[in-house]
């Protein structure tokens, strides 16, 4: 029995160290990580499609860095836990789909005119890209909020992980030859040597520090509001539904907690969830994520305990919203919390 | 015999918590190239097999199309065991809006996306011995159940 321990203790230490001696399979890899968003052979879906003329474009570094640190608030996570080797794996596969090699590009920095540039990018790139190179209007590149026509939606060039990801010579080669398969016309010609370079250097203006990980701030948030009510079970339910009403929410039919789980005989009936929605506003909140789904519906959930005490609990949208690395979602998400904060202030009053 | 248990147990737990510690995305999510219908039935049956009880399917497309909106087919699949949800909203109410648990599911053409809360981002913000446990379970049990779904169907072939 004790060599079996010895032996269930070595291999089940040993599985995290297996990618240290062999060598990672790219495809698993990407099926793994990479296709649920960008689907396979990286026709796209919730993240951009990974096109042969966008591979023909970049360079492996790009990917491997962009898949290293993501796009804070764009969705893309940073893939931190994956070893040099996996990422160059990913790579090798993702690149075995055409034929067309990447590019490669020089890092050193391009030295120009970034005021001048400023004025060249808003008359030529802010249409598409805005004024702070955010890309253009609501959605991240997600598959609800994007035309299906329209594959590619205007890249947010401010982004932090793009800028760390992307050489300047990359940003001139793009505003040089365009992207296929995208609006992203080439400004070949259109503008001067001088120009293109006046206009990377504006956008390497946009860069600013990758965020730094949240996780120790966040430990502390918890992501749910309790209040205690000072009135009876009955009272608290009635008040919470008149103010969800109050606030122009639809309500679906009330669920026991446990409803579902056991036969209707046995739910524990002081244990009640009040679900509503806005119509509008989760049409508005799916059209920028998708994955909006992992939390609804909003529900505010009345429990009376053994002590006879009246609790109402309800998710903090707000900080939920941080989770999904969407920035738009985050505004959105606050102004839903604070909806549902003066919900609980309303029926606790 | 019972010294073996203990120290496999203590084992158990102890890699658990050391897994807790890796970091993780916080959503789970898996792609099948299964239609939605045949997805679902395959993750409600899953989810049986792992000893989860199917609580209810949300059909979130249907009400929003009664507004006038449209959407692809949008469901979320709420599921528990009920003694964990006793056991949790009795010592943590706080965990409420997080029970029963959920399963995510939205179609995209012919293939379906499905998508889960990692329970590791409910670890890190509740840092006592028992929660840590239970979070790490969920999350095991939920990556598998994805799994699962996706080895029945994978994405199509490259190419």
């Amino acid at each position: 029995m004790l060599r079996l321990a010895v032996i269930l203790f070595v291999v089940t230490i040993g599985i995290p160290l297996t990618p240290a001696w062999a060598a990672p399979d790219g495809k698993a890899l990407y099926d793994a990580y990479c296709s649920t968003c960008h689907q396979s052979h990286g026709r796209g879906g919730i993240g951009l499609p990974l096109s042969e003329s966008t591979l023909a474009n970049v360079s492996d570094d790009y990917l491997r860095k962009t898949i290293r640190v993501g796009r804070p608030g764009r969705i893309m996570p940073a893939f931190e836990e994956l070893s040099d080797a996996q990422l160059a794996a990913i790579v090798t596969y993702i690149r075995s789909w055409y034929e067309v090699p990447g590019q490669q590009f020089d890092t050193a920095p391009i030295i120009a005119d970034a005021a001048h540039g400023k004025v060249v990018y808003e008359a030529h790139c802010a249409k598409c890209h805005g004024n702070d190179g955010s890309g253009e209007g609501p959605g991240t590149g997600v598959t609800l909020s994007r035309e299906r026509s329209f594959m590619i939606m205007p890249a947010a060039i401010n982004n932090p992980g793009f800028l760390a990801a992307a050489p300047d010579s990359m940003i001139r080669h793009t505003i040089l030859t365009g992207r296929k398969g995208s609006d992203m016309p080439s400004f070949r010609g259109r503008l001067s040597d001088a120009e293109v370079d006046d206009v990377v250097a504006y956008v390497r203006s946009f860069a600013r520090p990758l965020p730094e990980d949240t996780a120790a701030a966040e430990v502390a948030e918890r992501p749910a509001h309790v209040v205690e009510s000072p009135y009876d079970f009955q009272t608290t339910l009635d008040n919470v539904h008149q103010a969800l009403v109050g606030a122009n929410f639809r309500l679906f039919p009330d669920r026991f907690l446990e409803e579902g789980l056991v036969d209707e005989f046995s739910h524990n009936t002081r244990q009640v969830s009040i679900r509503f929605c806005n119509f509008k506003q989760l049409y508005n909140m799916l059209n920028i994520e998708p994955r909006l789904g992992v939390v609804l519906p909003c529900t505010i959930t009345v429990l009376e305990r053994p002590d006879g005490q009246v609790l109402l609990v309800a998710p903090d949208m707000s900080a939920i919203a941080h989770w999904f690395n969407n920035d738009e979602l985050e505004q959105l998400g606050a102004t839903m919390d604070q909806s549902i904060v003066n919900i609980l202030e309303e029926a606790t009053l | 015999m019972n010294r073996y248990r203990r120290y496999l147990a203590g084992l158990a737990v102890a890699l658990s918590l050391m897994a807790g510690q890796v970091a993780a995305q916080n959503m789970l999510m898996v792609r099948t190239s299964e239609k939605f219908e045949t997805t679902m039935a395959i993750l409600q049956q899953t989810l049986a097999e792992y000893g989860y009880a199917v609580a209810h399917v949300q059909r979130c497309d249907g009400g929003m199309a009664d507004f006038g909106y449209k959407s692809d087919f949008y469901r979320v699949v709420f599921f528990a065991k009920v003694d964990e949800v006793r056991r949790l909203s009795a010592k943590y109410p706080e965990l409420v809006p997080y029970l029963p648990l959920k399963i995510l599911l939205f179609a995209e053409k012919d293939e379906t996306v499905l998508v889960a809360l990692n329970p590791l981002e409910l670890a890190r913000r509740y840092p006592t011995r028992e929660l840590q446990v239970q979070f790490k379970r969920w999350h095991s049990d939920i990556d598998a159940i994805l799994q699962e779904v996706r080895k029945a169907h994978p994405p199509a072939p490259s190419g």
